[in-house]
């Protein structure tokens, strides 16, 4: 089985400030890329929250067990997290 | 022998040329640098600087200039004006002589060209005296900064910034690059003396000036007094050139102002937005960013290229919302990022300067309250590395700013968002509409990496925060930190309740 590939992603937490570099693994579950995309803003910036998080790519929210890989989600595009509750942000 | 009065010969001097007989005109004035395009060469006969201004003349005012300028510093040097500076005062000084100094120097090189490659004489000798009129602007900035060095290591970046690849400075050679040093002597005609001198400068020179005087620093104030009086002068060469261009090419004319005014908004809300919002204190503060831009700025340049017969830039309506938001997102980053500049941001976030900015800007606290609220909890918590980063914000492809600096949260009509490109199988990412547009009008000239595509390529070693802050050239007696050691944090303290524990 090859390696876990590093994918840089330009990744937006819902309500901050700015978008920002976060590095995942093609192998990460949605779960794992919200999680690590939320410790660069939740409790740093905005406040914690006890609530799942989704993750949404082109439009889409995704399930949290697909992968990286599995959301076909590359090198350098856009990834947007937010609490699960809250609408569609852009 | 007795000299010719100045009315006698000036006319004639002022516009001497000759017609080329052993070389060809298009190798004296080759196209890719005089950049005359449409406009047939004859045309350019017609140039005619408003401020006429002969050597001797330039000379003797300058030379008064200089003696007032450096007099004024001689009598403040043997006070102890410097130990009694506000520090974010202090912050905007050096953010000015660290993104200013060098910058002046860029621009004698763009009036060389000016003086070189303009293509009449009248214009050239204008832009002599705008070149010397720079390298004495970058003289009085590097004097100036130099006094302080011994006593704050920061204002040592006053020379240093641009040797450097620190972020902001990347994206001011960005803008400048693509303003003085790229362009040919027409584009640049436009872009610097027109745009920039005539459009900003005053946002720099005028403002500032202000509030350095309230502030007590009055050698600061008068330095860029001095040059504004300069500016003022040398940037009379936009109007001819802009002139001739109407007539034979306003397509290009439009085209040239409006780029070089949204890259000129963008920086400025970073030069200048944090400085009179933030960094003042509130006390010396008059009017608030939006304010001066509203009033010396939108209204100004307006009218200005309106009586050219210009048009509107396209993106006007989001450039005047953004003059609620964007230097505040600004300033957030700087302030976050803090590590990462040569400055002390001053977080300007206490109870009352929150209220002033509330007042000045109706949706502060909605956009940018929460925000602060969770820093300040962090800060009172002894959780510092909750208030600090641990990765980049991802950066225009073309102004180099964060992605959402030109935004706000909780704004539906300019939300937090990249706006990406994707070009021969690459994506690039922008901050906004407009920053896209123009990349991809113009990315022969404008484009550069931002600080994100070279650490993804391993140009940055090892590429995490010390290795980025280290690249950057920040030393630990450098980096920025908190101007007031986060002092203005605890009057938001929970009050301790009996029993010693925090209610």
């Amino acid at each position: 089985m090859p390696d876990p590939q590093t994918i840089p992603i330009n990744a937006k937490f819902d309500d901050d400030f700015i978008t920002q570099l976060v590095l995942v693994l093609d192998t990460d579950t949605m779960r794992e890329v919200a999680t690590k995309v939320a410790h660069h803003v939740v409790g740093k910036r905005l406040p914690k929250r006890d609530a799942d998080m989704v993750v949404r790519y082109q439009g889409r929210s995704l399930s949290p067990d697909i992968t990286v890989a599995e959301a076909g989600i590359t090198a350098q595009q856009n990834v947007y997290v937010g609490w699960a509750e809250k609408g569609m942000m852009p | 022998m007795a000299r010719m009065k100045r009315e006698e010969w000036y006319n004639i001097a002022r516009d001497v040329d000759w017609t080329r007989s052993y070389v060809d005109e298009e190798a004296v004035f080759p196209e890719w640098l005089s950049g005359s395009g449409k406009v047939p060469r004859e045309a350019w006969k017609n140039w005619d600087e408003p401020y006429k201004c002969a050597y001797s003349d330039y000379v003797a005012t300058q030379r008064e200039k200089e003696g007032s300028v450096y007099a004024v510093k001689a009598a403040l040097q043997r006070s102890n004006i410097f130990e009694s500076l506000d520090e974010g005062w202090k912050s905007t000084a050096k953010a000015h002589f660290g993104a200013v100094s060098l910058s002046e120097y860029l621009a004698v090189l763009a009036e060389q060209r000016m003086g070189r490659f303009g293509l009449s004489p009248a214009w050239r000798n204008m832009a002599v005296f705008g070149a010397l009129d720079e390298i004495r602007h970058t003289q009085m900035d590097l004097y100036l900064a130099h006094e302080f060095v011994a006593r704050d290591p920061q204002f040592d970046w006053a020379l240093k910034a641009y040797h450097t690849n620190n972020w902001a400075i990347i994206a001011a050679r960005a803008l400048f690059d693509g303003m003085m040093l790229a362009p040919n002597a027409a584009d640049i005609a436009i872009q610097l003396p027109f745009t920039l001198e005539t459009g900003f400068t005053n946002l720099q020179f005028v403002a500032l000036a202000a509030n350095a005087l309230d502030s007590g620093d009055i050698s600061f104030a008068n330095m860029i007094s001095s040059t504004q009086t300069d500016e003022a002068r040398h940037a009379q060469q936009g109007g001819p050139t802009l002139e001739i261009l109407m007539q034979h090419d306003p397509k290009r004319a439009q085209w040239t102002i409006d780029k070089m005014f949204w890259l000129s908004a963008r920086l400025f809300s970073i030069l200048t937005g944090p400085g009179m919002d933030y960094y003042t204190p509130l006390e010396h503060r008059k009017q608030s960013y939006k304010e001066f831009m509203e009033e010396w700025i939108v209204a100004e340049f307006l009218r200005l290229i309106e009586d050219y017969g210009l048009k509107k830039p396209w993106y006007w309506e989001e450039f005047i919302a953004g003059l609620d938001t964007w230097h505040h997102s600004l300033h957030l980053g700087l302030w976050f990022w803090r590590r990462t500049v040569w400055w002390k941001p001053q977080a300007g976030a206490s109870k009352a300067e929150r209220a002033w900015l509330q007042e000045k800007y109706p949706h502060w606290e909605e956009q940018w309250g929460p925000i602060w609220d969770t820093l300040i909890q962090n800060i009172n918590a002894d959780n510092m590395a909750g208030t600090l980063p641990e990765t980049l914000p991802w950066l225009c492809n073309l102004c180099h700013l964060p992605i959402g600096t030109a935004a706000s949260p909780h704004n539906p009509k300019y939300p937090v968002r990249s706006y990406p490109l994707t070009h021969n199988g690459y994506t690039y990412h922008f901050c906004s509409r407009p920053c896209r547009q123009i990349w991809w009008e113009d990315k022969d000239m404008v484009h550069q990496k931002t600080v994100i595509e070279r650490l993804l390529s391993g140009e940055i070693q090892p590429p995490d925060i010390d290795g980025i802050l280290a690249w950057m050239g920040l030393t630990p007696e450098v980096m920025g930190d908190d101007a007031y050691k986060y002092r203005w944090a605890e009057e938001y303290r929970e009050p301790v309740a009996e029993g010693g524990t925090h209610a």
